[in-house]
């Protein structure tokens, strides 16, 4: 047997070893790197793997640890933890609620609403879909919304800041695309690529997240439209509705006015993400201060969830290292390249694949698991094949998305079926998210036939 | 015999330079086979261990305010009074490396590390001991043996020139930055030691361990 093919084998032996491995439930970075390590040590028994291939890993990491723009991780992570700590995120929804309540449908609205405001503090699938569903399916149940209107609303609601700028999956893509398409340029003779942007995929994704956002608000107006017992308007107190103008100004438009400015300051160029971020950060304190909320718990609180969240992710950023440092060192990279390269239906089936793989991990992976293990990998031959990189990452987001609300593996209905009562049955859940899954393959589809609906708006910025 | 101790000396660094991950290793087996033979020791260790990372771990938490205003600062600095420095913007970078580096050991102790808990969020306690153990045996320890072993030339080489910021205007002290990573891997071995010494307990039947997990699983 040729080393070639030996080396190609072993490299995708060690893709299906370390899906394998990953189920048992050790820390992904460490299942991840570890199976890698166990892999390069039978390549370097068969003579295929050199150990020196490691050398590069030290300086690679420490890239990441002196790299600008991935301070932004931490610091929006900081903002919405701060945000959600505070109480400023419950009492968003409970506003937005009052304000539609009055409408047929009108929780399910504000429940989208609020979904695409906290897209800063999602770079976690499971956090984003607990809070929504601690905080507004008693509620939604209690005002006699179907179950699995409700539960399909907050599970998709949950997943889309993912897909919304200024959210940290979009930095961590962001970056890796960056290399990817630097790579691809670089194999094609182009020396001086222009660089795709962290703002560029963020401006990227503004469009299609909008497009998301009017489609699930279209898809309940249209279920309160055509079945009212679906989704009943709010019984409401006197009482609360003479507060509400108050509360509107109070709690609702500062931490509007807060993500719009970010948001805003970033797509507008004035400021990078890192900066814009961390004015979100000291943003969310100040909020935070402005009703009591700011404590040195709340504080220490906070700082330790930011700790604890960018030490995990950059530590699956290294574990993911060592695993795509093996596979290409066994060969794997290469075979990746034929393969896609070779696909019947060219660029398009290329695409199709890969995109089919992402989604059955995103069965199993969170997001930036799968931006960190695959994108290095098929990243590169994608590009080559002339695609724009902006749209590539927007097609992935949502297609992740996509992946963790379909049934019956997906995370965010596992996640939601953790903090629902037992009156909710988990068919209804599954029942329930159809519809937006739908959704999402209608914009994925739509996206696939207008690649400008991405492209149109970085031009811009 | 002034001689033969410098000669000794040289060894020992080379050794340490080129091979930190076979060192490390030597050091390893005797603790991990002491530890399955004779576990009196174990549950001292573990807690020496947790009270360690968790000490640092919420010192370097602070870390994160501090990076938060400092790079407010820059922004104020650049936006409001068209003032930059280069040291400033560095030191905020730097600030984020040490926590999400120093602060590893104390995420692994937290259980911050994300994990796919599609089977084993819902598993017994033992079936997690035996994950942890077998886990942090067979895949914590190699990769971490293998980063000390090829980031430590790359530490010292860097101590050796005394590095410096590559920009100008930037901060002295590059080695101490990329010494993190050593800090790094001793943490989180460590940490990684203790986890698989809990298990290992927690497997023999141990208490106090066994109690704490069955606790943690209704919490």
């Amino acid at each position: 047997m040729s080393d070639v093919l030996l080396g190609e084998i072993l490299s995708l032996l060690m893709f299906a070893t370390a899906c394998v491995v990953l189920l048992f439930g050790f820390p992904v970075a460490f299942s991840l790197a570890g199976t890698a390590v166990l892999f390069a040590g039978l390549g370097m028994a068969f003579d295929i793997f050199q150990f020196s291939l490691f050398g590069a890993l030290a300086s690679r990491y420490f890239g990441i640890m002196v790299n600008e723009v991935l301070v932004a991780v931490p610091l929006f992570v900081f903002m919405g933890v701060m945000l959600e700590r505070s109480k400023v995120a419950e009492e968003l929804l409970q506003t937005m609620g009052l304000m539609f309540g009055k409408l047929r449908g009108g929780l399910g609205l504000s429940v989208v609403f609020v979904g695409m405001l906290l897209a800063a503090s999602t770079g976690i699938v499971g956090a984003t879909v607990v809070t929504m569903g601690l905080l507004s399916l008693p509620a939604m149940l209690k005002t006699g919304y179907d179950p699995k209107l409700a539960t399909g609303v907050i599970c998709a609601s949950g997943t889309l800041g993912q897909i919304i700028p200024p959210s940290i999956v979009l930095v961590l893509l962001g970056d890796i695309l960056q290399g990817a398409y630097t790579q691809a340029q670089l194999a094609q003779g182009n020396f001086a690529p222009r660089p795709v942007s962290v703002v560029d995929l963020f401006a990227g994704a503004f469009l299609p997240g909008l497009c998301l956002v009017v489609l699930y608000m279209g898809w309940v107006v249209f279920l309160a439209a055509t079945r009212p017992a679906a989704a009943p308007a709010l019984r409401m107190d006197p009482d609360e509705m003479r507060s509400l103008a108050y509360r509107i100004i109070v709690v609702m438009v500062p931490p509007v006015l807060l993500i719009v400015a970010v948001l805003g300051s970033i797509l507008g160029g004035i400021a990078t993400p890192t900066e814009s971020a961390a004015v979100g950060a000291v943003g969310a304190a100040i909020l935070a201060a402005t009703r009591g909320q700011l404590s040195l718990p709340v504080l220490r609180v906070v700082s330790r969830a930011t700790l604890q969240i960018s030490s995990m992710v950059f530590v699956i950023l290294l574990g993911a290292s060592v695993f795509s440092l093996v596979f290409r060192g066994l060969g794997g990279e290469a075979l990746v390249h034929d393969v896609l390269s070779n696909m019947p239906g060219g660029t398009f089936g290329a695409v199709v694949v890969v995109m089919a793989l992402m989604f059955v991990m995103g069965f199993f992976l969170d997001f930036i698991e799968i931006v960190f293990v695959v994108v290095p990998i098929v990243g590169p031959v994608l590009l080559m094949m002339d695609l724009d990189p902006v749209w590539l990452g927007v097609m992935i987001a949502i297609n992740l998305q996509t992946s963790f609300l379909t049934p019956p593996f997906g995370f965010a209905l596992f996640y939601l079926r953790g903090v629902a009562p037992p009156s909710v049955q988990t068919m209804d859940i599954y029942k329930g998210i159809i519809p937006f899954v739908v959704i999402q393959l209608l914009m994925l589809a739509i996206l696939a036939a207008v690649p400008q609906l991405a492209t149109w708006l970085p031009g811009f910025v | 015999m002034d001689g033969w101790f410098w000669a000794m000396l040289a060894v020992v660094q080379e050794t340490v330079r080129h091979d930190a991950g076979q060192v490390l290793l030597a050091l390893l087996v005797p603790i991990i086979l002491g530890g399955a033979v004779w576990p009196a020791w174990l549950p001292g260790f573990v807690r020496r261990v947790d009270a360690l990372n968790d000490w640092v771990g919420r010192m370097v938490a602070w870390v994160c305010v501090a990076m938060v205003l400092t790079t407010l600062t820059v922004v104020v600095m650049r936006y409001v009074f068209n003032f930059g420095r280069v040291y400033i913007q560095e030191s905020y970078v730097w600030m984020h490396a040490i926590v999400f580096m120093v602060g590893a050991g104390y995420t692994l102790l937290h259980n911050g590390h994300v994990r796919v808990d599609v089977f084993y969020r819902p598993a017994s306690p033992r079936y997690k001991a035996w994950v942890d153990l077998l886990g942090v045996l067979f895949l914590l320890i190699p990769v971490l043996l293998i980063l000390a072993e090829v980031a430590m030339p790359y530490i010292w080489d860097s101590w050796e020139r005394l590095e410096v910021s590559r920009e100008a205007g930037g901060l002295p002290g590059l080695f101490l930055l990329k010494s993190v990573i050593m800090v790094f891997c001793l943490l989180v071995l460590l940490q990684g030691l203790s986890l698989a010494a809990r298990s290992y307990l927690i497997l023999c039947g141990h208490r106090p361990f066994l109690a704490d997990a069955q606790a943690g699983e209704q919490g």
